[in-house]
């Protein structure tokens, strides 16, 4: 439901009450865990208490995995390389530099230095434009066999293949280490609980969902890439040295790719996306190797491979979720069925169009493309496109398949894809800047396919369109939406303000275009790009939508730049036609003109070729 | 100087017979089999086995050919199949077949460390060098294993299919290719190989449960670089192979070992073939 | 979730009670050992020596009205195996004393363990000197007993003047070899160059080329236990090296698997089985009789662990109970008539020796060539008693 805009006060109230209704349980949660964490070494024997506090931080290492595998997308089979860094930053300091309040700082800190080092070069390397999920795989994986053999070449300093051990650290008992170790397991468990349900959080699954949609939303996915891939290093360097202060001995196993895979195991295990899932599996599957290991090493390992292949082949979603859905099936019957209460429901805001910040207007044109041409290797797709757009124009591209109108919307969004020319938008030279960088210069692109976040409900596609000028929060959810004036209306007029809670991909074709085009005007554009926006619409579709596209241009002042192949559509909006053929401008002027003209009835019936541009 | 050359070729030979089966499932499945450590382990034991009964090492070779290509084919049926799908599900579930291979033979072998006699010993004068008679048997053998691929893919009609789904799986099946019956022929073949080619480099070092893993991440490099096709994979293993020859001598053993993995991923980074614009 | 989280701890808790069993009726020695690894070629010899000591020893009555029982842990040749073994054995089975060869990563690893766990430690394997703790004897080689006598051979009866030595990248490659470098350098010899592989790397072509390069009278290499020895013979024959070939890691029962390419190395050590005495006929007449075809070669790294286990049993009788403190104390004054001759682990807690400087045979036995009778350990552990 909508709410009158501007009920701000009734908003921050409520959205406090959201606030602390989703974290109270979290807190309460985390400290049944320290409890339980407290009285753990009282009941259990020293060799359990050993074995579960080296467990316990192995599962914060599988966390990180979890992290960037379940929410991010990335599969990195490499955070063992982050934990060795923390690790041995303590043995090596440790063991040359002595023991003491001085040494303990140092070495932690480069740990950290050191993770976030390694880090930043594997997301370089891993993180950039095109780059497929295989690539990123790989150098992960690559990463920890470097470091196992740079560990090897070291010599006397760093052990090689012994190790160091022997050397002195922190001083704690045995339960001391065990409460620390749960302490910062339960603890980062639920930090990164509260992250991944926040609206940050949804970002993250939504670059694993649609990278490119969130690209074209203006996201700087790399540089986001990045950024969780360096902090999920430094939590590993930190239970790293955590590690090496309690079991004294480094050795370069701990940076192996063995161990940095038997996460992903146990991640797979547990389930993907779940947190708990990953933490459980890893605590669970440690402890019982150490306690089987003496007695029954081969068959443990065998069935612990044989049920993950079954879990990949059979359970892709892993044991957890499973189980949980089993529960659920069993429990719904008495529990009936939930109802939504009217207190989660998202409220949009309508921004007041003087507010609407978007992108400064520069000086000139809102589009300008001078000699813009694309080719793949001798084939020419585009040649010399000039053209000018001004704001308050609609702008339709037609011509006959083939021409290159796609292409030419592509060039305009991104700027590594033409292959010469000058493209300007609102005056700014989009150089060789990748669609992220295109957006913030005022480019919104609605693709040929409706090109949205098929899992994430229509509230949250909106949000995440306006993740770049409303920052999500990295802790709470927010139920507020603002949308510019013109996604407002289309909102309404399409009939989408009815299905705000509705999952993008069961809404009808129609629906998702206008989902997609919604999502494009929330971004603030002044230059709307569409791409077939009528494929497949009813009439009455294709008239609302003509009706938006009308007043995107007159009242908002946009400018729109329109591939079509609808004829009479183009003929009732636009203000002006662009005809393309064989990538050049055939014919640009108003729509009378075109239509009237021979020259394109007769490209549009193949009727000879010889007729050049006039 | 000599020494040096006939290491790098020596080195390349080895390294192009452990990946060649492993290119051949990449390019017809586009799926990166991480059980080929394994398969190789397993060949490796053939090569044991052999010894144990007191048979002429090459005999090995058919041996272990044979059983590569029979795990082969329940593998790809059993879990390779299910996923053709999911790439990354692949690798991981081809990684765990791994384990569960390297357990069984665990239990049969025991986790200790196994050796077996080089089928041909001693040493050959090459322009007054001593260099290692089974070394340079092993180019030949590389040679051969390159050659055959290529006569099979060119010059049989399986071949022609193979090479067909290689280039556009879909386009293939829509002309009437059994694609599935390709992959399965593919996958026991590539299996087949990596057994060969396991069995072969036995006798240079030493045979334990876990001895394939390591060649399982350089033939992995190899493969990526290299894309789907087999000359282009000679020539990765000679450039590569060839550094990491190099960078042994001159650097360290030690960091020798990175030299391929490194480099391969410094390659992709700049020049990303294939593979890179999924 | 709170619910998943109750039910673990409760099926954890549950768990650990079913493992650990009680072992109030035996006195336990515990035996981390590298079944799996660079050292598990030798490993197997070394659990039929420990088994036969067992036996010989419950045989006579057994210890204090107890029987004597052995629980084998796998410590897979390195740090983090023994991490694990030794925090099995100590914590979870609660073994009386650890008696064990392992390489120096895994000893070096497991001895805070053993400190933490107040458990008295033999440890059996030749190794590099100058380890020390409150807890362990060592009653096997050090440097300072095993390499004068190669180096001195080579020297004074091959005429060899340049030297290579190879090691595994551990503890005991660079201590060995760092202590035969000083010692060459010392008689005047010169050392070529030293290279290290990790301990298990099975490639060592550009080591060979470099000694290919450089051409020395003499190899002295010293590598971990089993698979690094072989491998790096078997490629050294491979290519032809002409060099004198000295092993300072290798042992008897390795050398025997080698076959062929282990011939005419030169070895040196504490125990051959071609020794003649007494007590070695008849150590070697037990073994037979109780493993029959499956009795692997005794050798240099599991003849110590027969005589440690049979000086503990000794050391416990003396000091009438199995705690770690009087143990201690007491098995620094009682000796023990081994295969090896007289055992006595009272010099800074290891003991002299008499060693041997050898020469495989054809058959992979060993020609014994010179002995040198009760060689001092040197100082080894100067701040213990």
């Amino acid at each position: 439901m909508l709410e009158p805009p501007g009920s701000e006060a009734m908003l921050s109230g409520s959205a406090l009450q959201q606030t602390r209704g989703r974290l109270l349980p979290v807190l309460a949660v985390l400290l049944t865990c320290l409890a339980v964490v407290g009285i753990a070494p009282y009941l259990l024997d020293t060799y359990s208490v050993n074995v579960l506090t080296r467990s316990l931080l192995y599962a914060c290492v599988a966390l990180t995995v979890d992290m960037l595998w379940g929410y991010m997308g990335i599969l990195t089979f490499g955070q063992s390389a982050f934990f060795a860094a923390g690790a041995y930053s303590a043995g090596l300091f440790f063991t040359h530099s002595g023991f003491g309040p001085g040494t303990a700082l140092a070495a932690l800190a480069m740990g950290i230095l050191a993770a976030i080092a390694m880090a930043v070069i594997v997301g370089w390397l891993a993180f950039w434009h095109g780059v497929s999920e295989l690539y990123a795989s790989v150098i992960t994986l690559v990463l920890p066999i470097v470091c196992t053999q740079l560990l090897y070449s070291g010599g006397a300093f760093t052990g090689s293949s012994s190790g160091l051990s022997g050397f002195e650290s922190i001083d704690l008992s045995v339960e001391a280490w065990f409460w620390t170790a749960g302490t910062l397991l339960a603890t980062l468990t639920a930090a990164a609980w509260v992250f991944v349900s926040s609206d940050a959080g949804q970002v993250l699954v939504a670059i694993r969902e649609n990278e490119q949609r969130c690209q074209y939303l203006g996201l700087d996915t790399p540089r986001l890439k990045i950024l969780l891939f360096v902090a999920c290093a430094v939590v590993c360097a930190i239970t790293g040295y955590v590690f090496a202060c309690y079991s004294m001995v480094v050795s370069p196993e701990l940076a192996g790719f063995v161990f940095g895979t038997e996460l992903v195991i146990y991640t797979v295990l547990g389930g993907r996306a779940t947190l708990i899932g990953p933490v459980l599996a890893t605590i669970a599957v440690d402890y019982e190797s150490a306690q089987l290991s003496g007695d029954y090493p081969f068959v443990w390992k065998l069935i612990l491979g044989s049920v993950f292949v079954v879990v990949i082949v059979a359970f892709p979603r892993g044991l957890l979720p499973f189980v949980g859905d089993l529960l659920r099936r069993a429990t719904a019957a008495w529990r009936g069925s939930p109802r939504a209460s009217t207190a989660d429901l998202p409220i949009i805001d309508v921004l007041d169009p003087a507010e609407a910040i978007g992108t400064s207007a520069g000086s000139g044109a809102a589009l300008r493309l001078e000699g813009v041409a694309k080719h793949f290797g001798s084939l020419k797709v585009l040649d010399g496109i000039t053209l000018t757009a001004g704001a308050g124009e609609l702008v339709s591209l037609v011509g006959p398949n083939g021409a290159g109108k796609t292409t030419l919307m592509r060039c305009i969004a991104d700027g590594l894809e033409r292959s010469s020319g000058r493209i300007e938008v609102n005056g700014h030279d989009i150089g060789r800047s990748p669609p992220e960088f295109c957006v913030r210069l005022g480019v919104g692109r609605k693709f040929q396919t409706a090109n949205v976040f098929n899992t994430l409900t229509v509230a949250e596609c909106l949000r995440i369109a306006r993740a770049r000028l409303d920052r999500p929060s990295v802790f709470s959810r927010s139920r507020l939406i603002r949308l510019p004036p013109a996604a407002y209306r289309t909102l309404v007029a399409t009939g989408l303000d009815q299905k705000l809670d509705s999952p993008a991909g069961i809404l009808s074709h129609g629906l998702k275009q206008a989902l997609e085009l919604t999502m494009v005007l929330a971004l603030e554009a002044r230059v709307i790009l569409l791409d077939e926006p009528t494929a497949g619409l009813t009439k009455e579709e294709r008239a609302v939508i003509g009706s938006i596209l009308k007043d995107l241009v007159k009242v908002d002042g946009l400018c729109v730049l329109l591939v079509e192949h609808d004829l009479d559509f183009v003929r009732q909006i636009s203000s002006r036609v662009v005809v393309l053929h064989q990538g050049k401008i055939l014919l640009d002027g108003s729509v009378d003109e075109v239509v009237e003209s021979h020259l394109v009835k007769s490209i549009y019936s193949g009727a000879g070729h010889q007729a050049g541009p006039t | 100087m000599v020494a040096q050359l006939l290491d790098v070729v020596s080195t390349a030979a080895i390294l192009y017979a452990v990946a060649a089966g492993l290119l051949l499932v990449f390019g017809v499945m586009k799926i990166i089999n991480f059980a080929h450590g394994a398969l190789l382990t397993v060949g490796s034991y053939a090569a044991v086995v052999a010894g144990q009964y007191g048979l002429n090492p090459w005999l090995a070779l058919p041996v272990a050919a044979a059983v590569g290509a029979l795990l082969g084919i329940v593998i790809e049926y059993f879990v390779v199949r299910p996923l053709y799908a999911r790439p990354l599900d692949a690798i991981l579930a081809t990684w765990g077949l791994g384990i569960v291979i390297g357990q069984l033979l665990t239990i049969s072998f025991g986790r200790g460390v196994h050796f077996s006699e080089p089928p041909l010993r001693g040493v050959v004068d090459i322009l007054a060098v001593d260099y290692s008679r089974y070394r340079l048997a092993l180019i030949g053998v590389a040679v051969v294993i390159g050659v055959g691929i290529s006569a099979l893919l060119s010059r049989t009609r399986l071949g022609l299919d193979t090479r067909a789904v290689i280039m556009n799986e879909d386009l293939a099946r829509g002309i009437g290719i059994n694609s599935g019956r390709v992959r399965f022929i593919t996958f026991a073949v590539g299996s087949s190989l990596a057994a060969a080619a396991g069995m072969l480099i036995t006798p240079l070092s030493s045979v334990d449960p876990n001895m394939g893993t390591p060649w399982l991440v350089n033939a992995f490099m190899l493969v990526l670089v290299s894309g789907s096709s087999l000359v282009s994979l000679a020539i990765a293993c000679v450039v590569l192979g060839g550094a990491q020859v190099l960078v042994s001598s001159y650097v360290s053993p030690i960091l020798g070992g990175l030299t391929i993995a490194v480099l391969a991923a410094i390659i992709l980074r700049v020049r990303p073939q294939g593979f890179a614009h999924a | 979730m709170p619910i998943s989280r109750f039910l673990v701890g409760t099926s954890l808790a549950i768990t650990l009670a079913c493992g650990g069993a009680a072992f109030a009726q035996n006195i336990t020695i515990g035996v981390p050992v590298g079944l799996s690894g660079a050292n598990s070629v030798v490993a197997p010899s070394v659990v039929q020596a420990a088994e036969l000591a067992v036996d010989e020893i419950n045989a006579a009555g057994g210890l204090l009205g107890k029987k004597l029982a052995l629980e084998v842990a796998d410590d897979g040749s390195g740090a983090a195996g023994a991490q694990k073994a030794f925090d099995a054995l100590i914590f979870q089975k609660k073994v009386n004393v650890l008696i064990s060869m392992e390489t120096s990563a895994a000893r070096n690893a497991g001895l805070p363990i053993v400190t933490r766990g107040k458990t008295p430690f033999i440890y059996t394997s030749f190794y590099e000197g100058r380890s020390c703790n409150k807890y362990m004897y060592i009653n096997a080689w050090v440097p300072d007993q095993q390499v004068a006598p190669m180096v001195d051979f080579f020297m004074d009866k091959k005429d060899s003047k340049t030297f290579f030595l190879i090691g595994s990248d551990y503890a005991f490659g660079r201590g060995m070899l760092s202590f035969t470098k000083n010692y060459v350098e010392k008689r005047g010899g010169k050392v070529l160059g030293d290279e290290y592989n990790p301990m298990d790397a099975t490639d060592w072509t550009a080591i060979i080329s470099k000694i290919r390069a450089t051409n020395p009278d003499a190899l002295l290499m010293s590598t971990a236990g089993g698979a690094p020895n072989v491998t790096l013979t078997k490629q050294l024959r491979a290519a032809g090296i002409k060099a004198h070939f000295g092993n300072l890691g290798l042992d008897e029962g390795t050398a025997k698997s080698m076959g062929a390419d282990a011939e005419g190395t030169y070895l040196a050590g504490s125990y051959y089985t071609s020794v003649e005495t007494p007590a070695n006929t008849k150590f070697l007449g037990a073994m037979k009789t109780k493993f029959g075809e499956k009795l692997l070669t005794p050798n240099d790294l599991s003849t110590p662990q027969y005589e440690a286990v049979h000086l503990y049993a000794l050391a416990v009788k003396k000091a009438g109970t199995t705690d770690a403190e009087p143990v201690l104390a007491a098995l620094k004054d009682v000796s023990f008539e081994g295969p090896r001759g007289l055992i006595q682990m009272n010099k800074e807690r290891h003991a002299p020796l008499t060693m041997y400087l050898g020469q495989v045979k054809p058959d992979g036995t060993v020609n014994i060539m010179s002995t040198f009778k009760d060689v001092d350990p040197g100082s080894q552990c100067p701040k213990l008693d």
